[in-house]
């Protein structure tokens, strides 16, 4: 049987630990169920740094040692394959998750410590890969789904692997492998709510893959049939995702019997109080299924005796309860009061809508499906229903002008929004990326790695596709919409206006849509 | 002692914890400052201070 070791990278640095990877978790699983020879190291959790590394890897003679995560653990993983493949000259090193699907070709060549890349959804190819291990069997390329060196040294794509379409014949993720005790339920607390904030014991529960929705800065990981193979000018596949025009996506959920049966296994087996769905957007779920699915989910929840005592029997919230309160992430349009007023009957605290801005013109290109007004009533509709809405707001749209920032300053008023927005950022395998792409590389000496190692929170400044801002433009802009100063923002319009030779009359916006985004600034 | 491994089997050699290094009161002092950086409050990053000052007139 195949000895795997599994390394989860550090994200996120500056803040603690909070979420066990899910993504690992179900494939560590699904090896052992398979009767292979699996460890974790999870240095996310541990940040013990090089040392510690060098003695996970040295502890026992690895078949393979296996990595992946989001785009922005790419520093922590360059680091971690260089390490492993001194320590461990005959393992195979293995890369997966977002950060290799958006960019297998440059991956592979950023990392030639890594032998094969597992491009998109893994359920199918990893218990492949180790299959092939166990027989001495090393050639990739005809494991379907992942990204390889031939003999020349060149890369190779295999063909596409589906989607895997049973997920309730999926294992439950092991849990048990990741220090929960020791890290991850001290660091449970989500201050997004009284309940998220009380919470002691949280895991997570990623209940569904996919959204039907096209938000132009968006990537949904090459799980959600988002992905799609196409060979370029000189004949070699790579994949490709969102581009305008050309939108896929294959929604998938599990029945809501397997979703409250993880959760009351979690209650039994981890003593959890609060679960945190992974779910990219619980609604489009909702409305996929003519909305029955969220609302099965709240009834076995209560039905399991999950849904918190004192709502089940109109007591008081104290500091603590007995059962599982829980969050998500809903959407402006697809929500409804019935179904709102439901989730909050079974214990949802809160819940994450990307309402991104309050300017029609930003919303409309956007691609959310939303405008000011569907918002505006969700918002309402939360807070009636008892949850919080958390209103996820950002600048530096493509579009951005100082009319959509003014819209969005009006709203936050009105609504009593606190906000610190997020810069609009083009991570890998969203449309604004694809679209972007030379620009970006252009702000980076024309060294797109140099890009990917400078992500991280959107909430710093890194890759601009503003028409109308640059990058110091939009921190200044930033930090005068969270001092509401009007006055300040419409002076600079005038500067602004001047330096860019507008005539009066004309509105303040450099913006066109016939034009590549941002190419058109530079070419002006 | 953390059991920084976990999984299904035994491994050959033991991984001990080398818990990650005490922090001392100039880094504590230093995190605790940046927090609350602006207004009356700066201070000065020692370990990006170079303290060279051979060259400097007497
Ligand atoms: C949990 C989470 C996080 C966690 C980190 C999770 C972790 N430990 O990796 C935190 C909170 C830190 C986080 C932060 C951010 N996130 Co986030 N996050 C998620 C979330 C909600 C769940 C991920 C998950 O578990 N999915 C379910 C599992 C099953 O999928 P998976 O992990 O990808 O695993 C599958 C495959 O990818 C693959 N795989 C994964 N790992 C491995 C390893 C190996 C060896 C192999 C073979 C395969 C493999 O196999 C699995 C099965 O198919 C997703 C949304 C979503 N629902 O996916 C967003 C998501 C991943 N995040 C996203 C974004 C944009 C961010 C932020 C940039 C947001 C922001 N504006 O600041 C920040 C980055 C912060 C930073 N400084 O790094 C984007 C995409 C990011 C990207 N380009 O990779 C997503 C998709 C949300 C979205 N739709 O926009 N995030
Ligand atoms: S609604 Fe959310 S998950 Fe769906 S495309 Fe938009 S940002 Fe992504």
């Amino acid at each position: 049987m195949a000895k795997v070791l599994f390394i989860n990278p550090t994200v996120r640095e500056e803040d603690v630990p909070r979420h066990v990877p899910y993504g690992i978790a179900l494939l560590a699983a699904i090896a052992m169920k398979r009767g292979h020879l699996v460890q974790v190291y999870d240095e996310n959790a541990w940040r013990r740094g090089e040392e510690t590394i060098r003695a996970v890897l040295a502890a026992d003679e690895w078949d393979t040692v296996a990595l992946g995560g989001i785009t922005t653990a790419y520093v922590s993983i360059r680091q971690i394959v260089r390490i492993a493949r001194e320590v461990c000259p005959n393992a195979t090193i293995m890369l997966g998750g977002g950060v290799l699907t958006s960019l297998p070709r440059e991956m592979m060549t950023w990392l030639p410590e890594v032998d094969v890349g597992v491009i998109g959804e893994a359920f199918g190819t990893f218990p492949e890969i180790l299959d092939r291990l166990d027989q001495g069997d090393r050639t990739w390329s005809t494991v379907n789904g992942t990204i390889s060196r031939g003999p020349d040294g060149k890369l190779a794509m295999s063909p596409p692997r589906g989607l895997l379409h049973d997920l309730d014949n999926l294992p439950y993720p092991a849990w048990e492998l990741f220090p929960l005790e020791e890290v991850y339920f001290p660091n449970s607390q989500v201050l997004f709510s009284e309940e998220g904030m009380l919470a002691t014991r949280r895991l997570d529960i990623n209940a569904s893959y996919g959204c039907s929705l096209i938000c132009r800065f968006c990537y949904h990981l090459g799980i959600a049939g988002d992905m799609r193979y196409v060979e370029d000018d000189k004949g070699e596949a790579n994949v490709e995702f969102d581009r305008p025009g050309a939108y896929t996506r294959t929604i998938r959920y599990h029945s809501p019997e397997y979703v409250v049966k993880l959760a009351r296994y979690a209650y039994d087996r981890f003593k959890v109080n609060f679960i945190g769905f992974l779910d990219e957007n619980l609604m489009t779920m909702d409305q996929y299924s003519d909305r029955t699915w969220m609302r099965d989910i709240c009834r076995l929840w209560k039905e399991n005796g999950l849904a918190p005592s004192y709502l089940a029997q109109g007591g008081e919230r104290g500091e603590s309860w007995t059962g599982i309160h829980w969050s998500g992430t809903s959407h402006a349009t697809l929500c409804t009061p019935e179904i709102l007023k439901e989730m909050r009957s079974a214990g949802c605290s809160h819940l994450v809508y990307g309402y991104e801005s309050f300017s029609p013109q930003v919303l409309k290109r956007l691609g959310k499906g939303s405008t000011p007004k569907t918002n505006i009533r969700s918002f309402f509709w939360t807070l009636e229903a008892g949850i919080r809405p958390i209103p996820n707001q950002m600048i530096g749209f493509p579009s951005e002008d100082f009319d959509s920032i003014r819209d969005s300053m009006a709203a936050w008023d009105k609504l009593g929004i606190v906000v610190k927005p997020f810069f609009s950022t083009p991570y890998p395998g969203s449309e604004w990326f694809t679209v972007n792409r030379e620009w970006i590389e252009r702000q980076y000496d024309g060294d797109l790695e140099k890009f990917v190692l400078d992500l991280g929170d959107a909430t710093k400044i890194t890759g601009v596709i503003s028409q109308n801002f640059n990058a110091v433009e939009l921190l200044g802009l930033r930090e005068m919409m969270l001092m509401k100063d009007l006055k300040r923002i419409g002076e600079y319009e005038e500067i602004w206006r001047a330096n860019h030779k507008i005539p009066p009359g004309q509105p303040s916006t450099l913006y066109t849509e016939s034009e590549p985004p941002m190419l058109a600034v530079v070419n002006r | 002692m953390n059991e920084l491994l976990k999984g299904n089997f035994q491994t050959k050699n033991q991984v001990t914890d080398s818990p990650a290094k005490e922090e001392t009161l100039e880094d504590r002092f230093e995190r605790e400052a940046k927090k609350r950086l602006g207004g009356s409050i700066a201070y000065v990053s020692k370990k990006k201070v170079m303290w060279d000052l051979k060259n400097e007139k007497k």
